[in-house]
């Protein structure tokens, strides 16, 4: 139970190490069945991107901490967590380096340039995903037809041949294939027994809140009952809530990313309100951008607004009210 | 030879001390906007050179007859006069940097380098200092510009000037020439060279303490 | 009524002047270091803005095209935004004083604040023969209701910043431009959207 305390507030983490392993160890069990489904599903390549992935979140941390002479932190195990989500966040045909370059933009660029652990503003797996997306949108296509079992690296292929479950009109999937992951998409987001199953290990341990998960899917779930009308349904395609609740990077962004302490608000109301606001943005990016999939960013503009929110819910962190170094004010 | 001296200063000013984009922070607009091509880079540098030169001079040149009331008025329209002279001629001449720079010619008018500089040392200074202020801030500018608008071509599209640099296997980073990649290619540079700035002024003064011992 | 919901949308998110137009990002710099301050400038500019809007396309309907003075339109456009920014000053110094000392130094700023002249001119080049009375209203007022969210809201993530221990070169602008950089990311996932 006294993990409960740890949830409520960003800025009490980086200064107890142990707490924050203990918290990412659990992240990363639950995210270890959802890595074991994208091997089965996406082979052997899959296996690589991980590796990779974690390997060079954990490098560029501990690279980084050296160069700066700063107390190296790489056992709290949170470069880790965010490793596997960036690799959870590809393609099965990606190439190895982009797993690399990933991982050095989520831990350079947007984590450790801000302070390092606790202090960014942003999710740092999600903010590259959307670099590495914005950078190289051909190779971040998913369109990628699973294979379950085999070992053999996927084929590329092509952009058009193969329609993902969110592009328009699809219709080729049925709820269960959905459900159980045999779709096209990111390697991560389309086992979604996997990923339940390590939200509620999360729920249970009191790791994450219940409020920005519940919200954000209900939020999504209310606006495609709004649009179709229809709950679910075994024949007609997409246009059920059903379907695209389960489509797409909505059930790993709103456990394993929009949860995340730092970049989310702190209070009860704050996390409703970063819920729904996700819902909101992720239906209408998916309906009218010409993205096939808003999650990511639905996610990120969230963070861009969570310190807003945090002002607005009435949680002042510790030092809030104080002014600024007068020296920095003067300088700027 | 005390004047030649403090006009060599001027020029450098412009160029080092008080560079516009990464001392100042002036002018981050067109900066951020128009460099995601060295071509364009010089071309914007170039016109916003021209305006502040020109508008440096007459300003220079009136700046005992303007009263201090309506200075800014007067200093506006002074700027608009040579910001629609340098658009006009663009569009006459060279319609495809027109038409890449776009909106940003007209923007000149705003860009607080120039109305910076006439508020700050034109309207202060002889009429030779302040073009050689303009000459100096302009190219300043300009050289900035280049840079960043170098370093986004060659990330973004693997160019320089349009020609071919990095290797085939090369994978152009798309995002350097979209406007997040402005921002933080911006912010990468100005980090650099605060560092290394830091970095050389620490070792100076290390020497000077060592020559005083 | 479906056109100017779209130019809403368009203005506050997927055009966005700061996030994706460069324009306006002298006072995105340098007015954000503080929620409060930040959103005092977004409405003072949202005030000067829609003004303008009015009042540039007053100028070039009944002006500067009926006499044929297109070319001037800069020059007749930048003056008009000197004197808007001369009245808000007065009105404000006269209505809040507390609210004239925070922007003290930036106010007069707003004339050179690319945004006000940006969006005025790119209401007479959105679309073919420039947007009516009514668009260039909304398009001026969804502009700055876009410039006032970016601005706030990057207060608001400064404001965490300046508590947090960043590597000393970050501080001040290379990191304000950087979370900028970041932030623009985030705007990016609305493209398309129109």
């Amino acid at each position: 139970m006294q993990k409960k305390l740890i949830v409520s507030a960003a800025p009490y983490l980086h200064n107890h190490a142990a707490t924050t392993q203990r918290i990412m160890l659990s992240v990363v069990i639950a995210l270890l069945p959802t890595a074991a489904a994208a091997v089965w599903f996406f082979g052997g390549n899959a296996l690589m991107l991980i590796v990779v992935a974690v390997v060079s979140a954990v490098a560029a941390e501990y690279i980084w901490q050296k160069l700066t002479h700063k107390p190296v932190t790489v056992s709290d195990m949170s470069a880790v967590v965010t490793g596997l989500l960036l690799a959870f966040n590809l393609p099965a045909n990606a190439p190895w380096w982009l797993a690399a370059v990933g991982s050095f933009l989520a831990i350079i660029l947007i984590k450790q340039l801000f302070g390092g652990l606790g202090q960014n503003f942003m999710n740092p797996a999600l903010a590259a995903r959307a670099i590495l997306m914005l950078s190289w949108t051909g190779l971040m296509a998913a369109n990628v037809l699973p294979h379950a079992g085999q070992w053999a690296a996927p084929v590329a292929l092509d952009a058009v041949s193969v329609a993902t479950p969110l592009t328009h009109g699809a219709t080729g999937f049925t709820l269960w294939q959905l459900f159980y992951g045999d779709v096209p998409g990111m390697i991560g987001e389309t086992c979604k027994i996997t990923l339940l199953l390590g939200g509620v290990f999360l729920l249970v341990f009191r790791v994450i809140d219940w409020r920005i998960p519940v919200s954000f899917i209900a939020t999504v779930a209310v606006a495609y009952f709004i649009k179709t009308g229809t709950l679910y349904s075994m024949e007609s395609g997409a246009q059920n809530v059903l379907y695209q609740l389960l489509s797409g990077g909505l059930i790993i962004g709103a456990v394993f990313m929009a949860t995340d302490y730092v970049t989310s608000p702190i209070t009860g109301i704050g996390k409703l309100i970063m819920g729904v606001g996700c819902g909101v943005l992720l239906f209408v990016i998916r309906e009218f951008s010409s993205y096939p999939e808003g999650c990511s960013f639905a996610i990120l503009f969230m963070n861009v607004l969570t310190p807003l929110i945090d002002r607005f819910t009435g949680s002042k962190p510790f030092g809030f009210e104080k002014q600024e170094n007068p020296a920095k004010e003067a300088k700027a | 030879m005390k004047k030649k001296k403090s006009m060599r200063s001027v020029f450098l000013n412009g160029i080092f001390g008080e560079n516009p984009i990464f001392r100042m922070l002036l002018g981050m607009c067109p900066t951020l906007a128009v460099s995601t091509a060295v071509f364009q880079g010089i071309g914007m540098g170039l016109a916003t050179t021209f305006v502040l030169v020109f508008s440096n001079l007459v300003i220079a040149l009136l700046r005992n007859i303007i009263p201090d009331k309506v200075r800014i008025p007067a200093f506006i329209v002074v700027i608009a006069t040579f910001v629609t002279i340098v658009d006009l001629m663009l569009k006459a001449f060279i319609p495809s940097l027109s038409q890449s720079l776009g909106i940003f010619i007209p923007l000149i008018v705003v860009n607080c380098i120039i109305f910076a500089r006439a508020e700050a040392f034109a309207s202060k200074n002889s009429v030779l200092l302040s073009v050689t202020d303009g000459l100096g801030m302009g190219l300043g500018f300009t050289v900035s510009i280049t840079l960043l608008s170098a370093c986004r071509e060659l990330l973004g599209n693997g160019t320089l000037l349009g020609a071919q640099v990095m290797p085939e296997t090369f994978q152009p980073m798309a995002i350097a020439l979209r406007p997040p990649g402005g921002f933080i290619m911006l912010g990468i540079l100005l980090l650099i060279i605060n560092a290394s700035s830091k970095a050389i002024v620490k070792r100076r003064e290390a020497k000077a303490k060592e020559a005083e011992l | 009524m479906s056109s100017l919901l779209l130019i809403i949308i368009a203005g506050v998110l997927v055009n966005n002047l700061v996030m994706s137009q460069f324009l306006g990002i002298c006072p995105f710099l340098g007015i954000s270091k503080k929620t409060e301050t930040a959103f005092g400038m977004g409405m003072a500019v949202t005030f000067v803005m829609v003004l303008a809007s009015v009042i540039t396309y007053l100028i070039r309907t009944y002006l500067l095209v009926p006499f044929s003075l297109e070319y001037m339109q800069t020059i007749a456009f930048i003056l008009v935004i000197a004197v808007l920014v001369q009245t808000v000053e007065m009105v404000l110094k006269k209505v809040s004083r507390a609210l004239y000392q925070a922007l003290g130094v930036y106010l007069p700023l707003i004339t050179t604040n690319c945004a006000v002249l940006g969006v005025a001119i790119s209401n007479t080049t959105a679309v073919e023969g420039g947007y009516d009375l009514l668009q260039s209203a909304v398009n001026g007022l969804a502009g700055a209701l876009g410039f006032t969210l970016a601005l706030v809201a990057f207060a608001a993530i400064r404001e965490k910043l300046a508590m947090n221990d960043l590597p000393k070169w970050m501080d001040g602008f290379p990191g304000a431009l950087i979370a900028a950089g970041l932030m623009a990311v985030a705007f990016q996932g609305f493209a398309g959207l129109i």
